[in-house]
Formats: structure tokens, C-alpha cells, sequence
């Protein structure tokens, strides 16, 4: 599938100017694919003819600035820290913070082949036998990633909030203005609150959104973690709970870990790899995290319901309320 | 209203043999199909017909749209019946009369909740099982089998 709103001509153009390639020389960008797991940003698969690194990339383009959570440009800097470190994450390649080359800002990174749409990504690590490899791989690149000094991060992810306080804060902001009481919320929040745990002795650069659907795989197991727009410096075990939760299972449902593995798999890869294991504040944001998602589905049939974003599908969110209830309060019960 | 063939009315709802089987009808229903059958039909052109037809783009909404009518369709049967119990089981954690309709009961547990004041034990774990029954009828609503599905939560 080709998409012809790419300028693959302007893009060409900008390859040029990064690599220094002169005029004389052929250089021709094909679109090869449009992936359409990326909701907000587009994800095109390009091939570069000639040039000094003719070969697949990536193209990621933002359609507006004003929609980004990191900028295109402290994202770049922290996926390429990250991959400094030993977290598997595509080389980028370079960063073009000029809306009008490509109608907004993007960046072009090394393409890896595998599989991310979660159902056929589950399919494929079953039929291969190699979640737990996955999740142990999962393990060790969350230690790596938690390890870099936050002083690497960019300056607009430091830390100016402390982290636990912030997310409670922020939970009880949305839970004051639900639609109708809900109970359930109430009583989640109320054990967050009474069980909330100290703030982290450090804080570390997390991705906040590893999943099953944010990570590529093939058969050799776990090829690279994807979409850092989300990084921010806060509480290492968010990240370690949030891979957790039951939406990432896609069904596999006996497998906690994005229905890959076992949280035993991810906390031996994780402490083995250096990391340190909280199990009191891992249950808390698993809780947290949990709940966060049900009020996140509530506000997506609030704007549904007042004309913000008229959808069947935001409307529907409001009918999945239950299952993220449910489920914190499962959790709740377990502890 | 219509009332089935052969009839015997108790308490506002007709019993009435057809077709082979009892069929029963509350008073103040329109003409069949109910709200249930309607709902399955919609459903049925929306998952057949309707989502061969459109372009990929529509096809993940329809799809939604379809499994709203089924999630109606279970409501329009079991919806009564669990704002019943959960009704009876807040008024009991409440300790209130039965005066209360579910909205009040519902506001007023979770003001209580909201409450900073502590809670006894007996007492939470009771309104955590009332809450755990709540939200398994909700789910055999909005998606059957999603509380029985084995596994860590």
C-alpha cells in the first residue's frame, strides 16, 4: 500500500542535506507501507535508493505539534539514550523539527522486521514457544532503561512532580468528575490512598506505554520496544505494572504479562539485569494504572456524550467501564 | 397490547401457550417483536450484510455498533433484575429502608467511600463483595464470560 500524501521527493530532499550527499548523486525515497497501528502518528515504511545508506527506514510523522506529548526532538534523544544502553530500540536517524517539509514534525529511524499487531504477535510467540523468553527480554531491558542516569533525559522530562503523589492526585481529580458515582472507582481510590507507598528513593527515565502492541517481535523473540512519546522521568515499577494489566493480553489471559508470560519470568530477567524489585509498589500501580485506564474509558464517553468526539466507539468505552472496575478491584482482593 | 392466544393474566403479565411453548408478555409492551428481538435483528444485519458492504475504515465501528445491540439486547433481559439485587444489597450495606431508589443508595455509598474516615474491616470487605457482585452482572451484560476467564486479574 503506497500513500501518495507523503512528499516523498521533499523527504528525499531532507535525507540528502542530513547524509551530504551531493546533487550529482541519485537518491529516490519509496513509500513501501503505511502501518495503521499508530493512531495519532503516521508510521510509513520507506525504501531509500542510493545515497550512502540506501536500504528500509522508518518514517514517523506527527500531523500536529500541538497534539505531541514529548516533542518529535526529546523523543529522538531519548530513544537513542535508551539504545546507548542496551534497550532494544530502533536507531534513529535523524529528526526534522520543520513542520514544513512533511506537513508536520517527524523522524526517520532504522527499519526492524517483525511482527506488532498484538493478535498475530500472539499467534506467532505461542506457535514458536517463546513468551517467556520475550518477557525475560521485557525484564532486562526495563533494568537497563531504569538504570541511565535521569540527568541524560531531556530537560523536558525532569522530574517536577513527585511521581506517586502526582498519579494519585491526578486519579481522584477524575474520579470527582465522572459522570455518575461510581462506586467501585471510589472504593479503588480509597485503597489507593490508604496503601499509597513512599515516593521512589530515585527516579528514572520510564517508557510508560511497553506492551503487547508497542513492541516488535519475530521468532528469535523480543526485536524492539516502540513508541517513547510517552517517556517521562518518574517510578520505574509504573512501567513494570502497566505491561501487566489485563487489556494487554489480548485473551491470553493466563499469562499476566501482556499474555506473553509470568510476572516470576519478568521480575527474575528485571533483578537479574540489576533492577530492584518493589512488590508493595508494584501492586499499588497495578491498581493505579488499572483504574487510570476505567476512568480514561469514562472521560472517552464523556466526550462521546457532550460533542468533544462523536464516535460509536468512544460511546461504546462507556460500556467497558466494568471490566477495568472489575478488574482493579480483583486485584484489590488479592492483595 | 397483544395478548398471546390462550390467556391467563397475574399480576399485569399474560401467560398464553403458542406455537408449542408458553410465551408470557407484561402489560404495556407494544406489538412483538420486544425491545430483545428487535435488537437482534439489527444486530444480525449490522454483523452480516452491513459489515460485508462498507469500507475498511467503517468496518472496526460497525462491528462496535453490532455488539452494542447485544450488549442492549442482554440489558433489555437482565437489566431489572440486577439494579433489583444491587439495590437490596447497598440498602443492606447502607443499612437504609428500601425507600431509596439505586441512584440515592449508589451517591450515598460513594460519598461514604470518599469519606477519609475509616471504614471497619467486616465492613469493607462486605461492601468490596457488594461491589465485586455489582460489577459481575454489569459484565454479564457488557461481556459474558470476562469474570470467569481463568488467570491472575
Amino acid at each position: 500500500m503506497s500513500d501518495r500524501s507523503l512528499d516523498t521527493a521533499a523527504l528525499a530532499d531532507w535525507l540528502r542535506d542530513l547524509w551530504m550527499v551531493d546533487g550529482e548523486q541519485a537518491l529516490a525515497v519509496e513509500v513501501v507501507a503505511e502501518s495503521t497501528a499508530g493512531a495519532r502518528r503516521r508510521n510509513l515504511v520507506i525504501d531509500v535508493h542510493g545515497g550512502p545508506r540506501p536500504g528500509r527506514f522508518v518514517a514517523t510523522v506527527l500531523p500536529t505539534a500541538d497534539i505531541a506529548i514529548l516533542s518529535m526532538a526529546d523523543e529522538a534523544v531519548v530513544r537513542t539514550v535508551a539504545r546507548e544502553h542496551g534497550v532494544p530500540v530502533p536507531e534513529v536517524i535523524g529528526v526534522c523539527i520543520d513542520e514544513s517539509v512533511l506537513g508536520g514534525q517527524f523522524f526517520v529511524s532504522e527499519f526492524i522486521d517483525g511482527e506488532t499487531i498484538p493478535r498475530r504477535l500472539l499467534r506467532l510467540v505461542h506457535a514458536e514457544g517463546i513468551g517467556q523468553r520475550i518477557v525475560g527480554q521485557l525484564g532486562d531491558g526495563f533494568a537497563r532503561l531504569h538504570s541511565i542516569d535521569p540527568a541524560l533525559a531531556p530537560a523536558a522530562m525532569a522530574a517536577r512532580i513527585d511521581p506517586v503523589g502526582a498519579a494519585l492526585e491526578a486519579a481522584h481529580l477524575v474520579v470527582a468528575n465522572l459522570l455518575q458515582p461510581e462506586p467501585a472507582f471510589s472504593y479503588a481510590l480509597r485503597w489507593l490512598r490508604e496503601h499509597q507507598p513512599d515516593e521512589p528513593s530515585e527516579r528514572r527515565i520510564v517508557h510508560a506505554d511497553v506492551r503487547t502492541g508497542n513492541i516488535i517481535v519475530d521468532r528469535t523473540g523480543l526485536r524492539s520496544i516502540l513508541d517513547w512519546e510517552t517517556a517521562k522521568v518518574g517510578d520505574p515499577m509504573e512501567d513494570l505494572a502497566w505491561v501487566c494489566t489485563r487489556m494487554w493480553r489480548f485473551g491470553e489471559d493466563h499469562l499476566t504479562v501482556g499474555g506473553l508470560g509470568t510476572i516470576d519470568t519478568l521480575r527474575d530477567a528485571y533483578l537479574a539485569a540489576g533492577g530492584s524489585w518493589d512488590e508493595h509498589r508494584f501492586q499499588w500501580w497495578r491498581v493505579l494504572v488499572t483504574m487510570r485506564w476505567g476512568t480514561g474509558l469514562a472521560g472517552q464517553a464523556a466526550m462521546h456524550l457532550d460533542g468533544r468526539f462523536s464516535s460509536v466507539v468512544m460511546a461504546a468505552s462507556g460500556r467497558r467501564v466494568a471490566e477495568l472496575a472489575y478488574d482493579a478491584l480483583t486485584l484489590i482482593d488479592a492483595t | 397490547m397483544r395478548a398471546p392466544p390462550t390467556l391467563i393474566s397475574h399480576r399485569g403479565v399474560w401467560f398464553g401457550w403458542e406455537r408449542g411453548g408458553w410465551r408470557c408478555q407484561a402489560d404495556g409492551v407494544q406489538y412483538r417483536p420486544d425491545a430483545s428481538e428487535l435488537l437482534d435483528a439489527v444486530a444480525s444485519l449490522l454483523e452480516g450484510d452491513v459489515i460485508a458492504a462498507v469500507p475498511p475504515h467503517l468496518q472496526h465501528q460497525v462491528r462496535v455498533a453490532a455488539n452494542l445491540c447485544r450488549v442492549l439486547q442482554r440489558e433489555s433481559q437482565l437489566g431489572n433484575a440486577n439494579d433489583a439485587a444491587e439495590h437490596d444489597r447497598l440498602a443492606s450495606i447502607l443499612e437504609t429502608g428500601d425507600h431509596d431508589d439505586l441512584w440515592s443508595l449508589r451517591a450515598a455509598l460513594t460519598a461514604r467511600l470518599d469519606d477519609p474516615a475509616p471504614i471497619d474491616p467486616v465492613l469493607d470487605r462486605s461492601i468490596r463483595a457488594a461491589l465485586l457482585a455489582t460489577l459481575r452482572a454489569d459484565l454479564a451484560i457488557a461481556k459474558p464470560g470476562y469474570d470467569t476467564s481463568t488467570g491472575a486479574p
